[in-house]
């Protein structure tokens, strides 16, 4: 945690998330429109009164943007902690007893990881009918976890391999107990790594189906921002506030979670780390005080 | 060979996963599957193709295990059905159709944003830490980070309706006829800009990101110090030691990434209104057209399960020490 | 002693770090003559190898080294090579075994290649020209030329280091620095690949810089001997009056952790 503190692409993303986590958190204070009522004109550009301007049945954009943030912020980290868990899980079990539990559950995630996530969610979600965030998040989780425990498996592999592992077996240490207490506290980077990733992948595929017309129309959500905006040819009427503030929300937050990551990552593979020791050596090198 | 024989037993597998979802999904959901499926068309289904469809979709008296036969025989002969809001086009005419838009548009834009991204990613692990090296990374993180909808309405808005460079919308220019004449052609790849743009945006960081991660974890290993030591050309180590085999993972990697390219070119088609499997997809789920949605799944599945065959190929060509195994 | 081959003087790289440096090596200072085999011994992380890296410029940042050191090959400071003077000069006057044997060679490029590389950037020959070369080398050290199509993982560990050694001495160089050439190797063909090297240098005349921390090896391989302890040269002697008579304390404790080896026999 301390080392994630240090390091400026993780100060940044972690500064962005807070940002947006206030703002959804704090949104009754900010607006005082309801975001599913209609409190204007239609189609309004920013002014005082809707300072990002009404949508097409006049709701505040703003307002709708506060309140999507709580929506994305659930689901994102909502469905992310599902596919960890998932991930992990599966990974774990699969690495650690080997033969053919781990033939089994490596032929299922090999499998989920060649049918096209995105086309099969749709079918899924076409058949759910109108999917509200809940739903979505659950079968996220449920499709989504095979990349997660491709990589854990793996990571589980050799750290089996590890002394205090073998040690534990030795004194008879139960599978579930070496699985939970040995081993996953070992792979925790990855399990970090893949709970990021997955967040962001949630994030991202949410708005996405909701784009698609495959949510909840009623709930207020970024996705369902841009699926409204589209129906209502907002680009080709010009009012481009309907379409562009859920896009720099969405882009915002996929930054912020993205240098999380990238830092994370670096954290976890230290060769891919630069910092300020380049810096540093650069500078000494001018100054003549030494070369390569 | 033997290694491509067991991925090609593996792929059919999961193709038939793909088609087994298909299957019970309907049937898994609450009320009458055939009503689910099918009441979308209303009245406006003659009832002989209804029962046409029930059959292609195994919905016969019998048994579940036949029904599944029966289903799993239809789409093995090649029978999707047919869409419901195209009565009364096949399925698969309405998807092949599209598919190849699709394929050229994510084909050119995979290639394009792979050399590129690629390159990017070798030349900023070379040059670690340098300013190209910050910029690149700096500038993948982003475009990697922000949503394959959002990229294309932002460059949609910006450069289809602020500027008005290039057109908002379509393939082609409808007017013309489709054929091989230079005309058509050119307003093709003029049409095909926008589109291209956004899916090189969303997928070039990807590539860049991992080359570029992988070349790193590469530098330090012995024979890229040795290659070093030998007196050969910078150039030479880079491309030669290096890049030549951190191509290796990237290229695995690429397999995964197939699907979510797949993803982003379909979420471009439906902004731009191109004439793709996205579009159509789009307009299948507004009209809650099930023959079509499903269509989709086995459609990108075995499109998604040829592209990572063409990936195991590649890979084995390009590295030895699979040929022997 | 004559005129060395390569002499070390002052030696100091650090390793920058984002707030404060490492300091590798400390002011080293030795001289390898020509002919000779001067091993330098100490535990990892003692600076060893990077010196050895030092000495045909392959650190890269963060490594720094400092100004005031030299390190000359034949009089020449190697220091002060441009680019295109340096890449003359790597291989071709001094050629190095790195630690893995597993590793040194590319694993997807075909061993041929790997000393056509070498033979067209240096001597400009042709394919054939440098096939015939290749097979020369490779029956230098006992392996059948008619494999040189083959990639490195169909050899094995000793094979493959073999290869490496053929190449290191495919363009006759004066210095060739060996960084733990044998950890990877069992005991039978690190002693094998060793007496290789002892004969090759004796036909070809080349000196040789012997990293490792085997004290027991080295012994029996070296004329001379420098021992490491956290960046600093603390001893440097024949490799004789190393093993019988160590003087600095750091020395002895290297031996009494080789016990078994105190009676071996010295070449």
């Amino acid at each position: 945690m301390k080392t994630l503190l240090r390091n400026r692409k993780a100060l940044v993303g972690l500064a962005i998330i807070a940002t947006i986590a206030i703002l959804a958190i704090a949104a009754p204070l900010l607006t005082e429109y309801n975001p599913a009522a209609r409190t204007g004109r239609p189609h309004q550009a920013p002014s005082m009164d809707h300072i990002l301007g009404t949508t097409r049945i006049g709701q505040d954009v703003f307002a709708r943007v506060l309140y999507g943030a709580r929506t994305s912020l659930m689901v994102g980290f909502g469905a992310g902690l599902l596919i960890t868990l998932v991930g992990t899980v599966l990974g774990i079990v699969a690495g650690y007893r080997g033969g053919k539990t781990d033939e089994v559950i490596s032929f299922f995630t090999n499998m989920v990881l060649v049918v096209p996530n995105l086309p099969l969610l749709l079918v899924l979600a076409a058949f759910i009918g109108q999917a509200s965030p809940v739903v979505i998040a659950l079968i996220l989780g449920a499709t989504s976890w095979a990349w997660g425990a491709r990589v854990t498996r793996a990571e589980t592999l050799s750290v089996k391999q590890k002394d205090f592992v073998k040690s534990a077996e030795m004194m008879g240490e139960r599978q579930w107990r070496i699985m939970a207490f040995e081993i996953f506290p070992n792979v925790i980077s990855i399990v970090g790594i893949n709970f990021i990733g997955s967040v962001i992948f949630a994030i991202i595929t949410q708005a996405t189906l909701e784009f698609l017309g495959l949510g909840d129309p009623r709930a207020i959500s970024w996705g369902n921002m841009l699926f409204a905006a589209q129906k209502a040819s907002a680009l080709s009427v010009g009012a481009w506030w309907e379409i562009l503030t859920p896009c720099f929300a969405l882009a915002f937050l996929g930054i912020g979670m993205s240098l999380l990551n990238f830092a994370v990552d670096e954290i976890a593979n230290p060769r891919l780390r630069t910092g300020n020791r380049l810096g540093r050596w650069s500078l000494l090198v001018r100054n003549g005080e030494g070369r390569l | 060979m033997a290694f491509l024989f067991r991925r090609l037993a593996f792929y059919l597998a999961a193709f038939l996963a793909a088609a087994t979802i298909n299957f019970f999904l309907p049937r898994l959901m609450p009320g009458d599957p055939i009503q689910l499926m099918f009441s979308s068309a209303g009245a406006e289904l003659p009832p002989e193709s209804l029962e046409a469809l029930k059959l292609t979709f195994g919905f016969v008296d019998g048994p579940l295990w036949k029904q599944y036969l029966t289903y799993l025989g239809s789409i093995f002969t090649g029978d999707l059905g047919r869409s419901i809001k195209y009565f009364p086009l096949p399925v698969t005419s309405v998807l092949g159709h599209a598919l190849i838009w699709t394929l050229v548009l994510m084909g050119t834009a995979t290639v394009i944003s792979f050399i590129l991204g690629t390159w990017l990613g070798v030349m900023a692990a070379w040059k670690r830490g340098s300013r190209f090296d910050v910029i690149v990374s700096v500038t993948s993180i982003f475009a990697t980070s922000v949503p394959a909808v959002v990229t294309s309405l932002i460059v949609l808005f910006v450069f289809g309706f602020t500027l008005d460079w290039f057109p908002n919308g379509y393939a082609a220019d409808p007017s013309l006829d489709p054929a091989f004449t230079l005309q058509y052609i050119a307003s093709v790849a003029y049409h095909g800009v926008l589109p291209m743009v956004t899916l090189c945006t969303v997928l070039i960081g990807g590539f860049t990101v991992t080359m570029r991660n992988n070349m790193i974890n590469l530098l330090g290993e012995d024979y890229i110090v040795m290659a070093r030591a030998k007196g050969l050309s910078d150039r030479r180590v880079m491309l030669w030691y290096a890049a030549r085999n951190a191509l290796l993972p990237t290229v695995s990697s690429l397999a995964i990434a197939i699907g979510t390219i797949l993803g982003g070119s379909l979420v471009t088609e439906v902004v731009f209104n191109y004439p793709g499997l996205g579009n159509v997809l789009y307009q299948a789920i507004l009209a809650r057209d099930y023959p079509v949605i499903q269509g989709q799944l086995l459609i990108m599945t075995a499109t998604m399960l040829v592209a990572n065959f063409i990936v195991d190929v590649s890979y084995v060509l390009l590295d030895p020490r699979l040929k022997a195994a | 002693m004559s005129e060395p081959l390569l002499s070390v003087k002052n030696l100091t790289i650090d390793y920058i770090g984002d707030e404060t440096d490492f300091r590798a090596v400390d002011n080293v200072s030795f001289d390898v003559a020509p002919g000779e085999v001067f091993g330098l011994a100490g535990e990892s992380g003692c600076g060893k190898s990077t010196i050895a890296f030092a000495i045909s410029r392959l650190h890269r940042p963060p490594a720094l080294i400092r100004t005031g050191s030299e390190i000359l090959l034949d009089g020449r400071d190697v220091l002060d090579l441009d680019q295109k003077e340096l890449a003359a000069f790597r291989w071709r006057e001094v050629a190095m075994v790195f630690q893995s044997a597993m590793n040194s060679l590319n694993p997807v490029l075909r061993v041929e290649a790997q000393f056509y590389d070498v033979l067209k950037t240096h001597l400009g020959m042709t394919k054939v020209q440098a096939r015939e070369r290749t097979a020369e080398m490779l029956r230098l050290v006992d392996i059948n030329p008619d494999r040189m199509r083959d990639y490195p993982h169909q050899f094995s560990g000793g094979m493959r280091q073999r290869i490496v050694i053929a190449i290191c001495l495919a363009l006759g160089p004066k210095l060739v620095v060996m960084d733990e050439p044998t950890t990877a190797l069992d005991v039978v063909v690190q002693r094998e690949i060793l007496q290789r090297i002892n004969e090759l240098r004796r036909k070809l005349g080349f000196s040789v810089l012997f990293i490792t921390h085997d004290l027991g090896l080295m012994v029996q391989f070296c004329d001379r001997i420098g021992i490491m302890l956290g960046g600093k040269l603390v001893e440097q002697n024949t490799a004789q009056a190393i093993y019988r008579t160590p003087q600095h304390d750091y020395t002895k404790k290297l031996w009494a952790s080789f016990p078994s080896l105190h009676g071996g026999v010295l070449a």
